[in-house]
């Protein structure tokens, strides 16, 4: 009888233990397993899965690559706090190797090993302005947001951003940019026309450090897109939900013109979901903003000569050249010169440092709120 | 006699094991009390001293990373990011309509689960039952699935408008809508509704209806005096469950409704994630959390009133 009570005792407590360990990851030794952390869109996600990750293994036998995907980033404000907290606690955080737009984040606060040629030989091929924007961040592809129209009904698209803005009261209902919180391709319209009202000084600022002072300029911007409610898509102030969304009505020819990402854009062209007739051009006046993706090897990472093994991989002319022909057909991070002739030709004139960056993510949130509060719906 | 003897023997069984039936009974009890104390107690308290402006301990990091962090300035905390909150433009649109949203979805889901629960009860048959059998679909449709399916059949581009504009017809735009909303969330809460009200109304007993029959009373009397009364416990559970569970989404909102008001499950994750505002989005978790307390009153109401007239207390 007793030995039956002990039995259920443990039976329970064992099953307790069960329920606590079970979200506890067993700490890793150094291997050849590498983890890779990813916040992006699908796109991103199929780079790393389906292109990167098969030739790094190729190329470089007995490793391994285990990749996490975070789809939009919905889970940025938790990895980068369990990040930091790893950080502070000296504890391994289950990642050797991230992908995301908080890598600047981590880096200025000192949770990244600071990208430099000795962790990183290939980074030498890299442009200095593109890497001191990353604040420590790897700097590995690019992107830009574009102006996408259909040829067929706009054939002299807008060239400057007042043009846009113009064409937009004249066509109500054809244009559209998806919520900027939603994905990166609405908020740079958004930024871009708030841009508009400030010097290139305070829009430096703004990229370089957190401020609450220059963000009260954002206000006559923030008016002009609320005006834009009665002529965008829908005609009564309710915009996409994200990037996807934005090219489903351009392709379905809800729309005539939006705001969309480079390479989404490109990729959507090559599989078949962008009809031929719609275009892509850069604005200027500014321009829309675009930049570097930044990747970052915790200081807590367990298995570092691995992920800089890949890091520099991913720097290399053979990677570089698989981001810009593979399904992605982002922009490299290298000069064009040493990409494969073939694969640069599509790349005349583009310079990653000449891309206008975004604003650091502490103002690009604070600027996605305040869109919330001026813009839909009213 | 029979159940005399049972009774007497279940009560002898209970006896003898008493100590032994506790215990064990206490050990399977366990763990999903310690899963309710540490997975979801803790960390409410934990989120309600940071809401309050508490930043060291379990706040730490969040208090780091976050954005427009209150930290307490009295040994009780600060109201900092309630004001936040309470001033901010959004915050009574959203509330609004949620609040919207939560009622009008609710009664309209309570309507037509009566109307399917009372045609089975009184007229019955095979067209009753597949109806029945029918109206439990969304059940086994995820959400996600589901508002995406409401979205591409009610957007601009959707199936209403097309099959409408052959008859020259101009259908709204339904997308980005509260009705939309209402729409998408009694698609998904009407199954489970139904199956409680129709138990609910099964368990009436014929003679019951039959004796009011005999008596004179009419279809509609009979639903009046007699079903919804009777029916009325498994009724208000409904109704609670499928308030607390509209009050609180999420997908249906984000997928079919508009930019902004939006819905406040909606507005949250905004603060938390987009807008970097943990302490201002928790201040919003807590609004819901009370406003679903509310429901939950009526929730205990009515299981006391069904344990009154079982003469359990």
């Amino acid at each position: 009888m007793l030995k039956k009570k002990y039995a259920s005792v443990l039976v329970a407590a064992s099953l307790v233990a069960l329920a606590l360990g079970a979200g506890v990851p067993s700490s890793q030794a150094a291997s050849k397993t590498i983890q890779v952390y990813i916040s992006a869109d699908t796109n991103i996600q199929d780079l790393w899965v389906k292109t990167l990750v098969p030739a790094f293994k190729a190329d470089n036998p007995g490793y391994d690559v285990n990749v996490t995907f975070d789809l939009h980033g919905d889970h940025d404000a938790q990895e980068t706090a369990k990040l930091t907290a790893a950080f502070a606690l000296h504890k391994d955080a289950g990642a050797d190797l991230i992908d995301g737009g908080f890598v600047q984040q981590l880096g200025s606060s000192g949770v990244l090993y600071k990208a430099t040629a000795a962790l990183v030989p290939n980074i030498a091929d890299v442009g200095r302005t593109v890497l001191a924007a990353g604040k420590g961040g790897i700097p590995y592809r690019a992107s830009s947001v574009l102006l996408a129209y259909n040829s067929t009904t706009v054939p002299n698209p807008p060239k400057t951003l007042d043009a846009l803005l113009a064409w937009i009261k004249a066509h109500p209902g054809k244009f559209t940019y998806n919520v900027p919180s939603g994905g990166g391709s609405g908020y740079a319209f958004v930024q871009t026309v708030v841009d508009k009202y400030m010097s290139a000084a305070d829009r430096k600022t703004l990229a370089l450090s957190a401020n609450k002072d220059l963000q009260s300029k954002w206000a006559p911007g923030l008016a002009m897109l609320r005006s834009l409610n009665k002529y965008t898509y829908g005609q009564n102030g309710t915009y996409p939900a994200n990037n996807a969304e934005t090219l489903k009505d351009l392709a379905t020819g809800l729309v005539d013109m939006a705001s969309v990402w480079s390479d989404q854009f490109a990729s959507a062209v090559k599989a078949g979901t962008m009809p031929s007739n719609i275009k892509v051009t850069q604005i200027a006046n500014p321009t829309f903003t675009g930049g570097a993706a930044y990747l970052g090897i915790p200081r807590t990472s367990k298995n570092l000569e691995s992920a800089q093994l890949l890091a520099n991989w991913v720097l290399s002319p053979a990677a570089q050249n698989l981001i810009v022909s593979g399904t992605l057909n982002g922009m490299p991070v290298i000069p064009v010169s040493k990409l494969d002739p073939t694969v640069g030709a599509g790349l005349k004139g583009v310079d990653v440092a000449n891309l206008r960056p975004t604003y650091l993510s502490a103002n690009s949130n604070d600027l996605k709120s305040a869109w919330a509060s001026a813009v839909p719906g009213k | 006699m029979a159940s005399e003897k049972t009774d007497v023997v279940a009560e002898s069984l209970l006896v003898k094991t008493t100590p032994r039936l506790s215990a064990l009974g206490f050990f399977m009890a366990l763990p999903p009390m310690l899963l309710v104390i540490c997975f979801v107690g803790l960390p409410i308290l934990i989120a309600f001293t940071f809401s309050l402006g508490f930043t060291t301990g379990p706040n730490r990091v969040v208090s780091i990373i976050g954005q427009e962090i209150h930290k307490k300035d009295h040994w009780w905390g600060t109201f900092g990011a309630y004001k936040d909150v309470f001033h901010d433009s959004r915050f009574p649109g959203d509330l609004r309509t949620t609040l919207l949203v939560t009622f009008m979805a609710t009664v309209l889901v309570l309507i037509m689960a009566l109307g399917i629960g009372i045609y089975q009860r009184m007229i019955g048959g095979r067209l009753a039952g597949v109806m029945t059998t029918l109206t439990l679909v969304p059940l086994f449709v995820p959400v996600v699935i589901a508002s995406w399916a409401i979205h591409t059949f009610y957007a601009g581009d959707g199936f209403m408008r097309t099959l409408f504009s052959h008859f020259g017809i101009n259908f709204p735009t339904l997308t980005s809508t509260v009705s939309a909303i209402i729409i998408g969330t009694i698609w998904t809460s009407l199954p489970f509704a139904i199956l409680m009200v129709t138990s609910g109304l099964q368990s009436i007993p014929d003679a019951l209806i039959e004796t009011a029959q005999d008596a004179g009373a009419g279809f509609f009397r009979i639903i009046r005096t007699v079903l919804v009364p009777l029916a009325i416990t498994p009724i208000v559970i409904a109704g609670t469950f499928t308030a607390i569970g509209i009050m609180g989404s999420f997908t249906i909102p984000l997928f079919l409704g508009p930019n902004q008001p939006t819905m406040l499950g909606v507005e949250i994750a905004n603060f938390f994630g987009a807008y970097n505002r943990p302490q201002q989005s928790i201040v919003m978790a807590f609004v819901v959390f009370a406003a679903a307390s509310g429901i939950a009153l009526v929730y205990i109401w009515a299981n006391v009133r069904s344990a009154k007239q079982s003469g359990r207390i």
